[in-house]
């Protein structure tokens, strides 16, 4: 299978210069964790996710979303949203990130999701963002030829 | 890459059932949800025939989500903005007995100004993947009537080619732009362009040169259903696609469009008696085929021979 035929089509991203307030908002409404960040002519330069803004906010909030502590830090993390609300997201991207070529195949794309533990990976062509693949995308992909090749099979005999 | 841009989108609901008889409870026989819109229509077209389209605009709310699923899940691309409003919804009411359609269409979504510039930020940096872009039909409320305009300029900038497929006063300004290929919208228009009405084979060859003396490299007139002038600056031409058991008229249009974006992607010095069979054939292909089934390579070659071009100049 090639990553073209199992990638979400969507290109929606955002420039390294977008305020931090507008990312989050933009995530919110297309119901997505994360975002390719990218340059003017669409070329894949970084990568943010809700987790990145929020470790970098509070660093430690992570580690402590499962202890008494977690109330306090999340009014303090409240309170840094705000006062980061127009910093650009230049500030918080991941940058240097891995990408996947839309020509790649599904075992390539698992291998890098696992191995750099990381939940997206943007698809490009010639270095221009095309798509996103995560492991949703794989699981799905996987049990979709599980189902075909089970089809055909019950067809020929 | 083909890119399309659709900034009033629709969700169409078609409601099918026998008799429509007001104040009572009716059983509805079948339900249809299908994005809807020019530039949409276009992509659907173009993916089917097999190539890679873009999808821009605005969507909103529920109906958006849908639509941006939907069209991903033709393998269209698709990078819309999305906006706080609920994006149209158009409910159809096919009513076997009489044999009406009646369709109610709601004013749709309002656009800020944050909206347009996110959007036209989009469209600016999608230029560098494009090879052609198809700007097409209505313009939703608050959106400034040069828009075309606009995008046919960002678009020249990075030198990519563009198809404006529009009515009224956006097509007009958006002409001043000198898109690559022009086509009024003469159903949303009342027939009438540039002021004036095109009623027969000879306005329309007016309209067509007109169109072409302001700059732009074809211009194509839809005067009948059937029947198309196309012009360049050298030469018109008369494209017929003869009587034919129609099915579908929704999407026609935009599949000719969708044609043309092939052709001139496809070709780097087009031979424009082809173009115009080749764009004729698909719209021919869309009017043969039901409006929730897709158009296939094959379709638009079976009816290739069914288009007459004729040189008349």
């Amino acid at each position: 299978m090639k990553i073209k035929d199992i990638m979400l089509r969507n290109t929606t991203s955002v420039l390294p210069d977008c305020h931090l307030e507008e990312v989050i908002e933009v995530m919110a409404v297309q119901r997505i964790n994360g975002i390719p960040v990218v340059d003017d002519e669409q070329r894949v330069v970084g990568f943010i996710s809700h987790h990145d803004i929020i470790k970098s906010l509070l660093p430690n909030y992570l580690g402590i979303i499962n202890s008494n502590s977690f109330i306090t830090e999340f009014i303090q993390l409240s309170k840094k949203l705000k006062e980061y609300a127009n910093h650009k997201v230049d500030e918080f991207m991941k940058r240097n990130i891995i990408t996947i070529n839309e020509e790649d195949n599904e075992v390539m794309a698992a291998d890098l999701l696992i191995r750099h533990k990381i939940h997206h990976l943007p698809v490009v062509r010639n270095g221009y963002l095309v798509g996103v693949v995560t492991m949703r995308d794989l699981l799905k992909a996987m049990i979709e030829k599980e189902e075909d090749q089970n089809n055909e099979q019950e067809e020929t005999q | 890459m083909i890119t399309t841009v659709t900034l009033n989108p629709a969700l169409d609901i078609t409601l099918e059932l026998d008799r429509f008889i007001p104040d009572k409870y009716l059983a509805v026989e079948k339900v249809s949800r299908i994005p809807g819109g020019k530039g949409i229509n276009i992509s659907k077209a173009i993916k089917a025939y097999g190539l890679d389209t873009m999808a821009l605009g605005f969507l909103g709310g529920h109906a958006g989500h849908f639509i941006a699923e939907q069209l991903r899940e033709y393998g269209i691309t698709t990078n819309f903005w999305h906006i706080e409003e609920e994006t149209r919804t158009n409910i159809i009411i096919v009513e076997h007995q009489n044999r009406t359609h009646t369709l109610m269409s709601d004013p749709g979504p309002k656009i800020t100004k944050k909206d347009l510039e996110r959007f036209k930020s989009i469209f600016s940096r999608v230029m560098s993947q494009s090879k052609i872009v198809a700007l097409s039909g209505s313009l939703p409320t608050d959106v400034p009537d040069d828009i075309y305009y606009q995008l046919i300029d960002l678009a020249r900038q990075k030198k990519v080619g563009t198809i404006l497929d529009a009515s009224g006063i956006p097509f007009e300004k958006g002409l001043e732009a000198k898109p690559l290929l022009a086509k009024p919208d003469l159903r949303a228009s009342n027939n009438r362009v540039l002021n004036k009405s095109v009623d027969s084979q000879e306005t329309a060859i007016k309209v067509a040169h007109e169109i072409v003396n302001r700059g732009i490299q074809i211009a194509v007139i839809s005067y009948q259903d059937t029947k198309d002038v196309i012009a360049t600056s050298e030469q018109v031409w008369l494209a017929e696609s003869g009587d034919q058991k129609v099915v579908n008229i929704i999407g026609t249009s935009e599949a000719m469009i969708a044609g043309f974006a092939i052709k001139l992607v496809e070709e780097e010095n087009p031979d424009m008696k082809g173009v115009i069979q080749f764009a004729m054939a698909c719209g021919l292909a869309s009017a043969l085929t039901e409006e929730e089934e897709f158009t296939t390579k094959d379709d638009i070659i079976q009816c290739l021979p069914c288009i007459k071009v004729t040189r008349l100049k």
